[in-house]
């Protein structure tokens, strides 16, 4: 059991300005489950997609069943034997499990001309039969739950002789009892000598399905130690323990009598939001913490109106009904989204068109528009915050990330919104943005208005907020006041269950 | 050494007025084209022939501009436009409505298929395409029903009640048509460009065109605003409706399908993006004309009509592709290899160098500096061109490598 199936030595990949991995060692045993931690960032998914071929690294070695390896795809790592299972499965709901298991070298009878159902059904039976899954073959996909619908994906993996498996995240979506389930099949796997890569943010989870923990902290290789020789507490301070550069706010500016201006209580939205409630203080940055699906984006979303939900929300003190944006928006809360391509900007049009788009009603209120106050208005936060852009009129398309996402502030300071929620604010910025923007939330504040910002950085997290909400798995896990908080503290919130 | 610098600025511009450009161009080239090699296609008469047949395709063509820069599509407006000409005229005719009643009639016929597609598109989120094909086989059938099949005849020109053919033709005494149609038409373009360009509705069409998501959390009332974009749509429907009875008089039924599609042709010639978020009025209204010209001028070079429609699916097909292009390489990312970086690196040199010249009075630094610069760039040209090689060499040599990988993990 203990022959290497997998090393990975000194691997290396730096993206333009981030250095995501440095140098790490990784290996990997026959039967052997081998969770793989850190938080957001940390270079899990990075170090799998080196191993898979979705990017080259830099510099560092493969060996792959003694032998050296250096994917340039997923296929022709999927060939050699490695697969890897996401989150988010990648499975065609309206063709049968069968069809699905077998998409694109399906059975076929004369000479290719026909497609040879049955064959295929019984190859797909005595394949699930073969992993102990319980699944009717012909059934569609999308009839399963997604705990069967994930198994027929590792199922499907499997099929390609499978040595090396990667699960990304499979517990996400399960209940317990499918977890129960999967666990098994892995268990399973294991004693027929697969070896497998656990991410998986879920420290109890780990503790129980696998043999040896990798954990990264910052594109660092932290350690690997055996599973049984390891207490949650340690794996934490392994995953957290980083020299922070930035000082963390010792104490909160909030005066203790600033008036609330935002409670919401009870919110909830579908899966991701459950029993929501906090509140936040004139002048206040309110952090939330979690990990990446811990329903932060999901909550915000839901009070802003872009999704459905139940719950109350006061303003200002007053009970308020938000139903759709346009009601968020009049109530003078702004939203800049974590990806402010696809919900910030219509990056087809220029800097004041994006500017003003929230704001036409105040700015030009007759019928012709009044293109000389849009301008000016516009000038005037181009000045304010900087936005390096050659003129007015360029398209946003054209412009960096840092200044892509001052024009999004710049909609909602145009619009005077009071209440900002800054969803991953610097998110895709390079450092030197990065700290304008700390600048410029630390100026609003003290002009009076209140920020929730959202963020997987705990340094960020800890440098800016006045109070840290920490979530995980769609509930509030713990509200710390700044003087109290600690990376370890939320780090522990964030990975508590139940 | 400073003329490179403004002939490179000459170059960016020339090619942002290049695209907006082309179409007009294409027009004038065309025009010029059917002038030369036609007979009698420069004409006065024939002027007003491509302007008489303009008429209705382009004023469906304007309000089809209006829901294509939405990121919708409209393939109602003909029939519409169809179905609204023959109510009024079977209200004229068989209901013995006066003729500006019918008139009224026929605009609102034309808006309210327009509020039709709207709240189906905008309220029950119907796809574009799919909704206002329903609403083109709905309209073709109501405009059957209510004139019972039978076609609708507007009076002729000098029986009473013929005076709005006047608006759209007139006739002078000595017999010489003025069409006085193609200044309705253009009146009606230039109020549309004032909606689009220079009112909040324009501006927010244009956001829900390039990013719904965004404009919808930036507060935009989405759903109102694409629907007012139909209503436009109907709305120009109905005045095309007239635009056609006065012209040809007697209105079949049934009639209008396909007449969308030369509108739609019209506005993406023009440079209207199907994807949204892109688009001019001024860039439709010449679309239609490339497409009226090239159907009164391939007969003048005796190609028969059928020419007339593979010629416009032409360049139909070319506007397109010219627009898919400009596109991708507007938001092309691209990936930068070692060598692409290295050449950026020396560019930039290049531009210090180039800024250090502006500010340098001396001449004979000066042209140290320029000797510098092309001493630059001619080591630049040659580095890269080895680096690309030695790049292109390194792929071969992976691909190489993964093909014997394959085949060492398949003997296992």
């Amino acid at each position: 059991m203990n022959n290497i199936v997998l090393s990975m030595k000194a691997i290396d990949k730096r993206f333009s300005g981030v250095h995501a991995l440095k140098q790490v060692d990784f290996d990997l045993r026959e039967g052997e489950i081998h969770a793989l931690v850190g938080e957001n960032g940390a270079g899990k998914s990075t170090l799998m997609k080196a191993l898979t071929g979705i990017f080259p690294k830099d510099s560092g070695e493969i060996h792959y069943m003694g032998k050296l390896f250096n994917p340039h795809s997923p296929k022709q790592a999927l060939n050699a034997g490695i697969a890897i299972v996401h989150q988010e499965l990648n499975m065609m709901d309206h063709l049968s499990v069968a069809q699905n298991l077998f998409i694109g070298r399906e059975s076929t009878k004369l000479n290719g001309l026909l497609l040879d159902e049955k064959e295929q059904n019984r190859k797909a039976k005595q394949l699930l039969a073969k992993l102990n899954m319980n699944i009717d073959v012909e059934l569609k996909l999308g009839r399963l739950t997604v705990g069967k619908q994930q198994m027929v994906e590792i199922a499907k993996a499997v099929s390609y002789n499978l040595k090396v498996l990667i699960l990304d995240e499979p517990t996400a979506a399960l209940t317990d009892a499918e977890i129960e389930d999967l666990f098994t099949i892995m268990r399973d796997l294991a004693s027929k000598g697969v070896a497998m890569i656990y991410i998986s943010h879920r420290l109890d989870e780990i503790g129980v399905i696998s043999d040896r923990i990798t954990v990264l902290r910052d594109g660092e290789l932290v350690g690997t130690r055996n599973t049984s020789e390891l207490t949650k507490e340690e794996m934490i301070n392994m995953m957290v323990g980083r020299v922070i550069y930035e000082q963390p706010k010792s104490k909160s500016n909030v005066a203790s009598d600033a008036p609330e201006v935002l409670r919401v209580t009870n919110l909830n939205a579908g899966e991701q939001v459950k029993d929501v409630s906090f509140c936040l203080h004139k002048g206040e940055i309110l952090g939330f913490a979690g990990l990446m699906g811990a329903g932060r984006t999901e909550t915000m979303r839901a009070l802003y109106g872009e999704d459905e939900a139940t719950g109350t929300i006061e303003v200002n003190g007053k009970k308020v009904l938000i139903n759709t944006p346009m009601d968020a928006v009049k109530l003078g809360i702004g939203y800049l989204s974590e990806d402010r391509k696809r919900y910030g900007l219509a990056t087809k049009l220029s800097v004041i068109e994006n500017s003003v788009m929230a704001s036409y009603m105040e700015l030009s209120p007759s019928f012709l528009l009044n293109e000389k106050a849009l301008a000016s208005e516009t000038r005037k936060y181009v000045q304010k915050l900087s936005i390096k852009t050659p003129s007015m009129d360029q398209y946003v398309r054209n412009l960096s990330g840092g200044n892509q996402q001052k024009v999004v502030i710049a909609k909602w300071l145009i619009k005077n919104s009071s209440i900002l929620i800054f969803d991953e604010p610097t998110r895709g910025i390079d450092v030197g943005a990065k700290s304008e923007i700390y600048a410029l939330m630390n100026e609003l504040v003290k002009e009076g208005k209140s920020i929730i910002m959202i963020s997987s950085e705990l340094g960020e997290v800890l440098r800016m907020s006045d109070r840290v909400v920490v979530m995980n798995e769609g509930r509030i896990t713990g509200i710390l006041d700044i003087e109290d908080a600690t990376q370890e503290k939320i780090m522990a919130l964030a990975t508590r269950y139940k | 050494m400073d003329t490179i610098e403004n002939v490179e600025l000459r170059e960016t511009k020339s090619i942002i007025n290049m695209q907006k450009l082309l179409a007009p161009l294409a027009l004038i080239i065309i025009y010029a084209f059917f002038s030369i090699f036609g007979r009698n296609f420069l004409s006065f008469t024939t002027l007003v022939n491509i302007l008489d047949s303009s008429y209705y395709i382009g004023f469906i063509a304007i309000g089809v501009t209006f829901v294509i820069i939405t990121g919708g599509i409209d393939l109602s407006c003909g029939t519409v436009m169809m179905a609204a000409a023959i109510i009024g005229g079977t209200a004229y005719k068989t209901w013995l409505w006066p003729m500006w009643l019918s008139l009224l009639l026929i605009l609102f016929v034309g808006t309210a298929f327009g509020f039709l597609n709207g709240i189906l598109i905008s309220r029950l989120k119907l796809p574009p395409f799919i909704a206002t094909l329903g609403t083109q086989m709905i309209s073709l059938g109501i405009g059957s029903i209510v004139s019972n099949v039978r076609s609708a005849t507007f009076p002729a020109r000098g029986a009473p009640d013929s005076w709005f053919k006047s608006i759209f033709k007139f006739i002078t005494v000595d017999n010489s048509s003025i069409p006085t149609g193609a200044i309705v038409l253009f009146i009606t373009a230039f109020l549309a460009y004032i909606l689009l360009n220079k009112t909040k509705m324009g501006r927010y069409i244009f956001a829900i065109g390039s990013n719904k998501d965004a404009a919808r959390l930036s507060g935009v009332d989405v759903q109102k605003w694409e629907m007012m974009a139909y209503v436009v749509g109907g709305f120009t429907a109905g005045i095309g409706g007239i635009a056609f009875a006065a012209v040809y008089t007697t209105v079949m039924p049934a009639q209008g399908a396909g007449f969308e599609l030369y509108a739609i042709a019209g506005a993406v010639i023009g440079g209207t993006s199907l994807s949204g978020g892109a688009g001019s009025i001024f860039g439709t209204m010449i679309g239609v004309y490339i497409m009226s010209v090239l159907r009164s001028g391939l007969p003048s070079m005796d190609l028969q009509a059928q020419y007339q429609t593979f010629f416009t699916g032409i360049v139909v097909i070319g506007a397109v592709l010219l627009d898919i292009y400009r596109n991708k390489k507007a938001s092309e990312v691209k990936m930068l290899t070692p060598a692409d970086q290295f050449k950026q690196e020396r560019l930039q040199a290049i531009e210090q160098h180039k800024q250090k010249l502006v500010q340098e009075t001396d001449p004979h630094k000066k042209a140290a500096i320029r000797g510098e610069i092309q001493k630059i760039k001619s080591d630049m040209q040659a580095t890269y061109k080895s680096m690309r090689k030695e790049e292109k060499e390194q792929r071969a040599r992976l691909a190489l490598e993964e093909k014997e990988f394959q085949m060492t993990i398949q003997d296992k």
